[in-house]
């Protein structure tokens, strides 16, 4: 093995069919080039799924990778990502999580798990440094995340081993199951878990000796230390500490895109009730941290009166908060922390359950839907019984809930209604922050990789309305001004290539981006410090559009066009009715015109030109993609 | 004796005290070599560290077989490399469980509290750990105090 540092330096192979493990050596090309995370899954996703597999079919492979600066001192979060071709979008299915499974991971000697095959009999993989052995899991079939969680560390009589587990929605072949770590962290979106069940796989269990070696301590330290200091003293510091990602909900209500009873309006007028504010000061007992993270966001909450006391639990986050109350019109808290609690130990993807259960709830509050079609079931806005029941129909595919567990795009083609409403893009339903109110989040929904998402771009600068800022980054004033549809191609490009690095270093997009504490230059400078291998932000920048690009050849190679790069048309028809962005309306072309002139796609197709794939090292795509049939 | 002192309820269970601790030891970073270790349990959302509470009298010592674990004059509990065999006795008498064995070298881990200025303490990011006198010569046990935590946090009664 050569030496390493920074990377584990090993990618491990399982084939569950064969209960074959190879150990390969990190290449040195797939680090320059693509970084780690993301990078790396997305480079072998791309060279190793072909078109057309089947997505719970064994010829699909599931991966989990890591990035260089986890498992060390590095004080802004250790993530990691999973990806697969997609169940619930039959395109790139990719999602990522922190907690402390990918610094294990990375102590145990690995900066990528790849899974192959299918597992004849239920298993579960326990990974302990070199040994790995596939394990049988018969035991485990039907039990919830938490339980699965808890059985696995009592087989190997270890409480120190890191789980990643499936729940029973996922077993169920739900489209939109995620693997959980840490019992409530979730990699949520795209149905990663469900790729997982198929496989027969119930839980990835890990645990490590090994040591991540850093190649310039001093140079290392002294970014840590810096880092540090600018967080300490960051404004967001003890609103994040105190709230997390749930502080979003009182500002999503005041600037006027906190989507609320489906996106039918945008401000909750019960948004106090149900907000991270109050959470803060009537639940949560304490606060805790991702591994080596030094901004502990997520929170441990107890309710302790009411029909709901006794239930305590981590989190939740703003998009599993406001899922379960504004999007579906309820205005109990209470209710709502059960609700995702319940969605966690069954195993969903909080947002798309809650978009099928708020489409579902629009439908039948139009009367286009009967309670003859739901089973009985009344799906009045916000009705506790209603929430709660569905959400156990959709894990086990029960009743009206086997209709909404392929997720609103395929449930509005069975229904034969709602397709106008059913709030997706590519498939993936859409986060709770509305377009109109946040142009450039829109667009990056609409081009995201994975379907409709913020995590891709998440172009937080233009939620502060400031031209100054647009005219300095972009040369547009209106870049990043949020109701503006002008400079958001640039906008959104930028952003785009900088959450690929952020989600290749496996950090935390919260604090490296939306805090702006890791520039790209501050990345380049502490991955070099780490790795020992140079790397500048311009070389950063290019591994950011190279993961991009790549992603895009993929979606191409599976079909997607222009045409896919859409929003709903809610969005594009009818202006916002309320709140500080009431009018707005999405316009949706001019600015995919921009987008691809910035990113060098051809403009009617959508597709990357061949002199911007040769430029940026992915010639070897443009022969693909004709073998393909692709018109390039 | 100053010993390293935990506030359960400030503990967000990052784990940096366990990243710093085995870069100023060893200098290199692994969970498997700190001195110090965060007990985790998820289902509560309680974070303990611990590390060696440098007791006195120390179990782990008393039964030490071959007399390893020796004491410095001002207290502080150590491993005698020479004397050490591996053998992990100390992993299973230490009554907090403290000690965890080198993966390689297969010594003791012990924490030596930095000369005087624990790295741990130094770095923790919400300031649960500190650095202070104390006359008790025996720390609380870990289950005792995940007991009494959940009785403040009224998860039990």
């Amino acid at each position: 093995m050569p030496k390493y540092y920074g990377y584990a330096g090993r990618i491990l192979r399982i084939n569950l069919k064969e209960k074959k493990v190879k150990i390969q050596p990190t290449e040195k090309r797939l680090i320059t080039q693509f970084l780690g995370g993301r990078g790396f899954n997305s480079k072998k996703v791309y060279d190793e799924i072909p078109k057309d597999v089947n997505p719970l079919s064994p010829q699909n492979k599931l991966m989990f990778a890591t990035g260089p600066l986890v498992g060390t001192a590095f004080p802004l979060g250790a993530r990691f990502n999973v990806s697969a071709k997609s169940p619930l979008t039959g395109i790139l299915g990719d999602s990522n999580a922190g907690g402390h499974f990918a610094a294990e991971m990375k102590f145990a000697g690995y900066d990528q798990i790849i899974i192959e095959g299918k597992s004849r009999k239920p298993a579960y993989i326990v990974i302990d440094d070199q040994e790995v052995q596939i394990m049988d899991a018969e035991h485990l079939t039907g039990k919830d995340v938490y339980e699965t969680t808890e059985i696995i560390k009592k087989d190997l009589r270890d409480r120190t081993v890191q789980v990643a587990a499936v729940g029973p929605a996922a077993e169920k072949r739900v489209a939109y199951a995620g693997i959980f770590v840490n019992l409530a962290r979730p990699a949520a979106r795209t149905g990663m878990g469900t790729v997982m069940a198929s496989k027969n796989l119930k839980a990835v269990a890990l645990k490590g000796t090994g040591r991540i070696e850093i190649a310039n301590p001093s140079k290392f330290w002294k970014i840590v230390e810096e880092i540090e200091e600018e967080t300490y003293v960051h404004p967001q510091y003890w609103l994040r500490r105190i709230m997390g990602t749930t502080r979003i909900l009182m500002l999503a209500d005041k600037l006027g895109f906190l989507p609320t009873r489906h996106f039918t309006s945008a401000t909750f007028e019960h948004a106090a009730k149900v907000s991270g504010e109050r959470l803060a000061r009537e639940y949560n007992v304490k606060s805790r941290a991702c591994f080596s993270c030094i901004v502990p966001c997520s929170r441990f909450y107890v309710i302790r009166e009411g029909e709901y006391a006794g239930l305590y639990g981590e989190g939740p986050e703003y998009e599993a908060l406001s899922s379960f109350t504004a999007r579906v019109g309820n205005s109990n808290l209470d209710l709502a922390l059960r609700a995702v609690d319940l969605a966690n130990r069954l195993g969903l993807d909080a947002i798309t359950t809650a978009e099928c259960i708020a489409w579902a709830m629009e439908l039948y509050e139009k009367g286009e839907l009967t309670k003859k079609e739901t089973g009985g079931l009344e799906l009045g806005w916000g009705d506790s019984k209603a929430i709660l029941a569905l959400i156990e129909k959709i894990a086990y595919r029960k009743g009206f809930g086997d209709l909404l567990a392929d997720g609103v795009k395929r449930a509005a083609k069975k229904l034969g209604k709602g397709k106008e409403i059913a709030l997706h893009v590519k498939g993936l339903e859409i986060i709770q922050a509305d377009p109109r109110g946040l142009k450039g989040y829109g667009l990056g929904y609409a081009v995201a990789s994975r379907g409709a998402d913020h995590l891709r771009s998440e172009p937080f600068i233009e939620l502060n309305d400031d031209p100054e800022k647009g005219v300095e980054m972009f040369g547009v004033p209106e870049a990043t001004m949020r109701l503006a549809h002008k400079g958001k191609g640039k906008l959104v490009r930028y952003f785009e290539n900088w959450c690929a690095i952020v989600d290749s270093l496996e950090v935390c997009k919260n604090l490296a981006e939306n805090m702006e504490l890791l520039p790209f230059k501050k990345a380049a400078e502490i991955t070099e410090a780490a790795t020992g291998l140079p790397f500048t932000e311009k070389s950063l920048f290019e591994i950011g559009e190279r993961i991009v690009n790549l992603e895009r050849a993929y979606l191409v190679r599976e079909g997607v066009r222009r045409r896919d790069d859409n929003l709903p048309k809610r969005f594009l028809k009818e202006p916002l009715p309320n709140g500080n962005s009431k009018g707005m309306i999405f316009e949706i072309e001019p600015m995919l015109d921009e987008y691809y002139a910035e990113r060098e796609w051809d403009l009617k197709t959508g597709i990357p030109k061949v002199k911007k794939l040769r430029k940026i090292g992915l010639g070897y795509v443009i022969a693909d993609l004709k073998r393909n049939g692709v018109k390039i | 004796m100053k010993r390293i002192l935990v506030n359960v309820d400030r503990c967000s269970g990052c784990r940096q005290c366990e990243m710093i601790c085995s870069f100023s030891h060893e200098n290199t970073f692994g969970s498997s070599i700190s001195r110090i270790t965060v007990i985790k349990e998820d289902i509560f959302g309680f974070d303990l560290p611990i590390a060696c509470w440098h007791c006195n009298p120390c179990n782990a010592m008393e039964n030490c077989s071959t007399e390893a674990l020796e004491k410095k004059k001002d207290n502080l509990i150590f491993v005698n490399e020479e004397k050490c065999v591996g053998c992990g006795r100390c992993l299973e008498t230490c009554t907090i469980g403290a000690v965890k064995l080198h993966p390689e070298r297969k010594t003791p881990l012990i924490c030596d509290q930095c000369s005087g200025k624990p790295q741990c303490v130094e770095k923790c990011p919400t300031k649960a750990l500190t650095y202070a006198e104390t006359a008790e010569q025996q720390p609380k046990l870990p289950n005792q105090i995940l007991e009494e935590t959940l009785r403040r946090w009224r998860i039990i009664a």
